[in-house]
């Protein structure tokens, strides 16, 4: 039996027919890995290119190449749009493929199938949670804008992607946005029939009329998902950190209030409303918890995050909310600061690495205790990139600390000398009050990466009176989400994402079979 | 807006007649030179879609120069070949209530797969089969294999096997356009276009099946290979306008252009139009008789002599699934499925 090899028939005989093998590419590293498979950096060995390699799991044989797979490519061969990730193209490889540990898939599919996409460097969630890194306020306009505009795109397409969450969000160098992860998309249409599963969106992103068993819905869950993002961003940390679905159901309605006939006509015939009423009327809380928020950027959060799907705003009417054209303005996305590239196998390593040198540091503090000074001085608080809005009439009240810049003005310092791979990032001066740091820099004493704990992340608005961050300061920095509280994964893993994840744990096998 | 004009299918899938015959030439001579190399076409194919070469043929090694060397098909054989599984693919869909868009869906990845293969390197049926699969899957109208496969007495292996050659034919561009959408819109259009009275309704309703009628036979020629979903939709309605004669037609037409600011000019269309029209009329479906010569020579082609047969059938035994292909590899007919 002459098997047909690459050399035989994708290579020679290319572009008689099929796809490229992925021996035209070169794994450099492995970034992200789910349930899904894995994800690679790779380099197209003809051009030089970067790339990332998503490889597609096959394990739900029963019904052969996976929907979900499906799904995603035919979206993404479909949608051409800056804030869209692009699929370059998809390659198999011919052979039998060992994994890191040298086993061969436990499957028989000997050959896979990988999808190539544009390379990107981060992904929000990962940015979010770098060390000592804050956003700015026009940044996070930046962000918002991106998102909603390729949403919009997205939507207008007829497209749902049923996975909104800060780890499908990928961000390059350029500070461009893109959504990512489509496995859970899927096309709709006004005059769809059929019902749609609900059991899509990351729980902490999953709107009410989801967790209440709704299986026709439209863009509507999207924008919710949109709304807890814009709140993480400018909170700091995820606003609806549920561990289960009645969990998840009762933060919202705490934050949000309960629903009714009133603010949502037709909820109590709502599937599992009965399972889910709460037992006691709940008010709206939304404009009390988020009140140092400023008044554009709560109008436009309490927007999204209206119970009713159908009174939520749209990803057209957010943006032109008053938010996107009060100052400070959405920048540049080009002015945005470079990041050293964050994924999660990156970051995990540079973590290892940078709690070593913390302990050599440690030691060698005994002998040289003025390695200290190489801590940065607090020298950033100009760095807003448009200072003077912050003393305008838009200056939020409670907040004496305008958010710092970890923005454009940082390059003047040039780069901070901290331990190879560690964090580049200083930390604002303007969050004492947010408490966080100043203790733990004495504590552990380490140079650049000590006084920050590895997954902090500040709100813009310092000293905002959230209690939140300083608990979070407080506390050693690890172990505040929930166990699966991590840094970023990269084109949509599942198992490094945050929050638990739609389908319990594997998307292919609950979800890969004829669900809509 | 993502739409046809951005389309893989505009971009990767419409061509010109010398196009489409170069491709079909191509398909044959590969499948010639593995016939010359190895004594039979038929491609193994992996569930992953990896691809084997036929087993070199002990016989024909044998019977070397003798007249016993398969003949391959022709191109009007190949195109015969196709033609009949075209037919039976709107058929086992018409039997299941698919929806049009599916039927034509697959239609369409069925010819787009073939014009990478000749029918003598990947069995018709199959491939037709796992076509209307793949289409139910990408359409979102979901069947699953097994219930497809019993509902036309087949193994569902023999549909997931193919599933990854298919789409790898595919080059992954699953999106196509059928004209169905387009005639609803025309219809719609046509409404306006012309001032309505109550009877004249009717007779777009009228109108609108008709044209469906025609695109139906209009999908299983190669004219969707060559001109793009709204031109096959208007030549429908063109014919069907013909039969119910309400509205100018080339007036229509005129209208059209002239609010779509189009590059074409009505003459280029109604060409495009002319055209279409010709491949309706000129499609052929093989005789009965046809057909027994052609599936002696695929037989033989695919080197499913008894002899091979048996050595098959033992070789794969321990693959019970595909034990049932040898089975079903047998000579179609108008009453096989």
């Amino acid at each position: 039996m002459a098997v047909a090899g690459p050399g035989q028939l994708n290579v020679e005989e290319y572009p008689s027919w099929g796809s490229r093998s992925v021996d035209c590419f070169e794994k450099l590293e492995q970034i992200g890995e789910g349930t899904y498979g894995q994800v690679y950096m790779a380099r197209e060995i003809r051009t030089g290119e970067i790339v990332a390699l998503k490889k597609i799991r096959m394990d739900n044989e029963k019904e052969g190449f996976p929907i979900t797979a499906i799904r995603e490519i035919k979206i993404l061969k479909k949608l051409h749009h800056e804030n869209v990730i692009k699929l370059k193209e998809i390659v198999t490889s011919p052979g039998p493929e060992t994994d890191e540990q040298g086993n061969q898939d436990g499957n028989k599919f000997k050959g896979g199938i990988y999808m190539v996409f544009e390379y990107m460097d981060h992904d929000l969630t990962g940015l979010a949670d770098r060390p000592g890194l804050r956003f700015t306020v026009p940044q996070i306009k930046c962000y918002m804008k991106q998102l909603l505009t390729g949403l919009h795109y997205c939507h207008v397409n007829q497209v749902l992607h049923r996975d909104i969450k800060g780890s499908n969000l990928l961000i390059d160098n350029e500070g461009n946005l893109k959504l990512a992860d489509f496995g859970l998309a899927r096309s709709f249409s006004t005059d769809h029939t059929g019902n749609l599963t609900n059991r899509v969106i990351t729980l902490w992103y999953r709107p009410p009329e989801l967790l209440l068993g709704a299986t026709k819905y439209g863009p509507a869950v999207d924008m919710w998902s949109v709304g807890c993002i814009f709140a993480e961003l400018l909170n700091g940390k995820p606003i609806l950190p549920g561990k289960n679905e009645p969990e998840q159901l009762n933060k919202i309605f705490e934050l949000c209030g309960s629903p009714d006939e009133l603010n949502w006509p037709g909820v109590s015939k709502m599937p599992w409303y009965n399972n889910f009423k709460p037992s006691r009327p709940m008010k709206r809380r939304i404009r009390e918890v988020f009140r140092h928020f400023d008044r554009h950027a709560l109008d436009l959060l309490d927007s999204m995050l209206t119970l009713n799907p159908e009174k939520r705003i749209t990803a057209q009417d957010a943006l032109v909310a008053e938010y996107f054209w009060n100052d400070p303005l959405p920048c540049d996305p080009k002015s945005l600061p470079k990041y050293e590239s964050s994924h999660e196998f990156q970051t995990k390593k540079k973590r290892q690495q940078q709690r070593q040198n913390e302990e050599t540091a440690k030691r060698q503090k005994l002998q040289h205790p003025q390695q200290h000074t190489r801590l940065p001085p607090i020298q950033h608080t100009g760095g807003q990139a448009h200072p003077s809005h912050w003393h305008g009439p838009n200056h939020p009240i409670n907040n004496p600390q305008p958010p710092v810049s970890a923005g454009p003005s940082h390059h003047q310092y040039g780069r901070p000398r901290g331990p190879p791979g560690g964090p580049n990032r200083y930390p604002p001066s303007g969050n004492q009050s947010g408490g966080y740091n100043q203790n733990r820099g004495a504590q552990v004493g380490g140079y650049s990466g000590g006084p920050y704990p590895p997954q902090g992340r500040g709100p813009p608005y310092a000293g905002s009176g959230m209690p939140a961050p300083g608990q979070r300061g407080a506390a050693s920095g690890y172990g505040v989400g929930p166990p699966n509280y991590s840094q970023s994964s990269q084109f949509g893993g599942s198992a490094g994402g945050r929050g638990p994840n739609p389908m319990g744990g594997n998307r292919n096998q609950q979800y890969g079979g004829w669900q809509q | 807006m993502a739409d046809f004009q951005t389309s893989t299918h505009r971009a990767n899938w419409i061509f010109t007649t010398q196009e489409l015959d170069d491709k079909y030439n191509a398909a044959r001579q590969r499948a010639i030179q593995t016939l010359e190399k190895y004594g039979a076409t038929l491609m193994e194919v992996d569930v992953d879609g990896t691809l084997s070469y036929p087993e070199p043929q002990i016989n024909s090694k044998d019977n070397a120069d003798k007249h016993s060397r398969p003949k391959p098909l022709t191109i009007e054989e190949e195109r015969y070949m196709r033609v009949f599984y075209e037919n039976k693919l709107q058929e086992v869909c018409n039997n299941f209530h698919f929806p049009h868009k599916i039927q034509a869906t697959a239609l369409i990845y069925f010819k787009r797969f073939y014009l990478q293969w000749s029918v003598m390197q990947h069995h018709p049926k199959n491939i037709m089969l796992t076509c209307i699969y793949a289409a139910c899957k990408i359409e979102e109208n979901h069947v699953s294999a097994e219930e497809l496969g019993k509902g036309i007495s087949q193994d569902h292996q023999l549909i997931l096997n193919n599933e990854m050659i298919v789409y790898q034919s595919l080059e992954f561009d699953l999106i196509v356009y059928a004209p169905y959408r387009s005639i609803d819109g025309f219809v719609n259009d046509m409404e306006e276009f012309c001032p309505v009275k109550d009877d004249q309704l009717q007779v777009l309703k009228a109108i609108h099946e008709t044209a469906r009628m025609e695109v139906d036979k209009i999908m299983l020629t190669d004219a969707p290979l060559l001109f793009p979903p709204g031109q096959l939709a208007l030549a429908a309605l063109r014919s069907s306008n013909e039969v119910h004669k309400v509205l100018d037609f080339e007036r229509y037409l005129r209208s059209i252009l002239s609010r779509q600011s189009s590059a074409h000019t009505v003459s280029e269309l109604i060409e495009s139009l002319n055209s279409i029209d010709s491949w309706v009329r000129g499609y052929k479906f093989p005789s009965e008789k046809d057909l027994k010569h052609i599936n002696r020579k695929l037989k033989s082609c695919w080197g499913l002599s008894s002899h091979d047969e048996s050595k098959k059938r033992e070789k794969k035994s321990k693959h019970k699934s595909k034990k049932s292909l040898n089975e079903t590899q047998n000579v179609p007919s108008h009453t096989d499925l």
